[in-house]
């Protein structure tokens, strides 16, 4: 835990867990209305 | 038999007298919901000689056998649309409006009450628990004289309809006359329950008893709640209608005529504008008696008082613009003209009208936050980011009021080069509104969170990770947010319009997680000093006023818009309305109109703050005469 405690580390582990989650919410919920959150970058 | 077991006994039978109550008119349903029985007689009748005629169901495309008139075809003329000087429609949507505005608030305190008497319940530390109570008991009073006035303008607005518009009156309750019985019975037996709740509070305040006198709030927000949603079948049916054929005959079914395809989200989207406008007048309530307080005694209590009522309405604000999505959305899937003439046609500045106010809703709710850090000690430390909050909130809001199209001169028109203005234009469309009212209620979760923990420090071993990961995992909510609003411009509408699902995800995740992550870390937290209840700026309770005139205001707004977009029809595609005002008023006639409903409705709610105040001003006589010398406490017994 102490070194989650360091700034720089604890920056990086969050946005890796905040991206992350967001970036699935964003695809799952596309997703189960049957739609293409990806549709730009498949063009 | 002892007092105490006696009152046992009395309070356990009173429950259950309610319990009863409220299942009576169940029971009194089951066997047949009145015109339903009549199909098969009427069937056997006419096995002899006549075919039995069917019709196929509106909505449901079931058939059935035809039990009911067909909805009349009316004539402007004295028979259908027997009138004064003056326009019915006006008065009806006066009458209507009013009850509405009573309903709501007298549905939306019990509830409040309960959540707030169960919290003084379950509470170990008593000095709270007894404030609970109080609060609780203050809720409750207030709504009884509100109670009163509710049941003379509902009997108010069975007159207008019955004397102004009786033809369409009659088949309305022609078609409903079960359900209409049954909301008569259920009033009865919400009168009872109110009347046996409020005067039994101090005799059940203790034990087992205060347990029994809590399930009576229960049962009293059970009936609450089911004659609410009695009233919406009725509101359901005349803008989409089912259980009935073409030609408006009623097919026997009467679960499908309450059952319409707007029935339940009109119900969630009611119950969650009830308790927000409920919240907010009881806010203004505190408010305006913390204004008129004279002693810091008073001031403290009615600060707190206007706190959790704001904070109620508030929690029932967020969930709100989603429900209302939903409501839209099955509006749209049932016609889609009728969703077209909502947001894109006709009403669609009185939705630009409905964005400000909520934008206001949510401008006003964090402002009071800011000012209620005022009151402890530490919250200093958020103060200077306080503008950046500001900066969110102004983009989110002009944002979202931003209309798509402007009324312009065709000089002005030409002006601009085109209906849309090049640059402004952009943030007319759902695609940039999600985003903004997305971030304006992301900003309001992170007000709140500040205010958990403005007087706190925590002492969790993961403190500094943790207030790290709350602040990464804000930005990267709001820039989910305004990404996927600007993704929508470069994808085709029938991927955009699926973008609003994660858009709202993303505020919901930072409401639950963050809250709970919140409450976590302040767990044993470091306090650095007291909440001073009480010292808090004017400033603050003119903003809970605002809170709760922009409810009542958007309260109004609303249901024009959802009445209005039935056009000229009584029943949508059943029953037309021939009257000489079935057209649509103008926006700004519309408005004066709701204004007036608003003024109207505040200073009768004066009154009844006025009367309550009455009552107030009796009981501490009475406890002075019983108890000599005693110093008034805030908390104390009433």
């Amino acid at each position: 835990m102490s070194a989650l405690n360091n700034p720089v580390i604890a920056v990086i582990v969050s946005l890796i867990i905040a991206v992350g989650y967001f970036t699935m919410v964003d695809h799952m919920l596309m997703d189960m209305q049957g739609l293409d959150y990806w549709y730009l970058f498949r063009e | 038999m002892g007092s105490v077991a006696r009152k046992k006994l009395l309070s356990i039978m009173a429950l259950c007298a309610m319990v009863g109550l409220l299942l009576l008119p169940i029971v009194m349903a089951l066997p047949s919901p009145a015109i339903g029985e009549e199909a098969p007689a009427v069937e056997g009748e006419q096995k002899e000689g006549e075919k039995v005629e069917k019709g196929r169901d509106v909505y449901y495309k079931t058939e059935g056998v035809v039990v009911g008139a067909p909805a009349p075809k009316t004539v402007d003329g004295p028979a259908d649309y027997p009138r004064y000087n003056f326009e019915s429609r006006v008065l009806i949507w006066f009458a209507n409006q009013q009850h509405l505005y009573y309903g709501s608030f007298v549905l939306a305190v019990p509830i409040f009450c309960m959540v707030i008497e169960f919290m003084g319940v379950v509470t170990k530390d008593k000095a709270l628990a007894k404030k609970y109570d109080k609060l609780a008991y203050d809720f409750i009073k207030i709504s009884l004289t509100a109670y009163s006035l509710t049941a003379v303008l509902g009997g108010i607005l069975i007159f207008t309809f019955l004397t102004l518009y009786p033809t369409f009156f009659s088949y309305l309750s022609g078609i409903f006359r079960p359900v209409m019985h049954i909301y008569a019975l259920m009033f009865v037996a919400e009168s009872g329950t109110l009347y046996i709740y409020y005067y039994g509070w101090d005799k059940m305040k203790e034990g087992f008893l205060k347990w029994i006198h809590l399930s009576m709030s229960v049962v009293l927000n059970i009936i609450g709640t089911l004659l609410m949603f009695l009233a919406n079948s009725w509101i359901g049916f005349m803008m989409s209608p089912a259980g009935v054929d073409e030609q408006g005959r009623f097919l026997g079914n009467i679960w499908h005529v309450i059952h319409t395809a707007l029935w339940n989200p009109l119900n969630l989207h009611r119950i969650l504008g009830n308790m927000a406008f409920g919240g907010g007048v009881v806010a203004a309530y505190a408010a305006y008696k913390f204004l008129a307080s004279r002693t810091d005694e008073d001031r403290a209590h009615y600060d707190w008082m206007g706190y959790i009522a704001m904070s109620l309405g508030v929690a029932f604000l967020i969930p709100l613009p989603f429900a209302g999505y939903w409501l839209m959305r099955e509006v749209y899937a049932y016609r889609q003209q009728m969703g077209i003439t909502l947001m894109g046609g006709l009403l669609a500045w009185l939705f630009i009208i409905q964005a400000t106010m909520i934008g206001i809703l949510f401008l006003s709710t964090n402002y009071y936050l800011w000012q209620a850090m005022g009151r402890m000690r530490g919250a200093e430390k958020y103060q200077r980011y306080i503008k950046y909050l500001v900066f969110l909130l102004a983009c989110g809001f002009m944002v979202f009021i931003t209309p798509h199209t402007m009324v312009m001169t065709p000089a002005e028109l030409k002006a601009m080069g085109g209906q849309q203005h090049p640059v402004l234009g952009n943030y007319g469309v759902m695609s940039a509104k999600n985003g903004g009212i997305n971030v304006i209620i992301t900003t309001t979760v992170l007000s709140f969170v500040w205010y958990m923990r403005g007087n706190k420090v925590s002492t969790v071993s993961w403190a500094k990770f943790g207030n790290i990961f709350m602040g990464v995992f804000f930005a990267c909510a709001y820039i989910n947010i305004i990404w996927l609003a600007i993704y929508g411009y470069y994808i085709p509408a029938n991927v955009r319009v699926g973008l609003s699902v994660p858009q709202v995800a993303t505020t919901l995740s930072c409401l639950f997680f963050m809250f709970a992550l919140n409450s976590v870390m302040m767990k044993g937290a470091k306090q650095m000093g007291p909440i001073e209840w009480g010292k808090i700026s004017a400033r603050s309770q003119y903003a809970l006023i605002m809170l709760a005139t922009a409810f009542t205001w958007m309260m109004g707004l609303m249901g024009y818009i959802r009445s209005s977009v039935r056009l000229f029809w009584h029943v949508n595609e059943i029953m037309r309305d021939n009257s000489p005002w079935a057209y649509t008023h103008t926006v700004g006639f519309a408005a004066n109109m709701i204004s007036a409903n608003v003024l109207f409705f505040w200073i009768s709610i004066l009154f009844v703050f006025w009367l309550g105040s009455l009552t107030a001003k009796k009981a501490p006589v009475e406890e002075k005469v019983g108890v000599s010398g005693a110093v008034p406490q805030p908390a104390g017994g009433h």
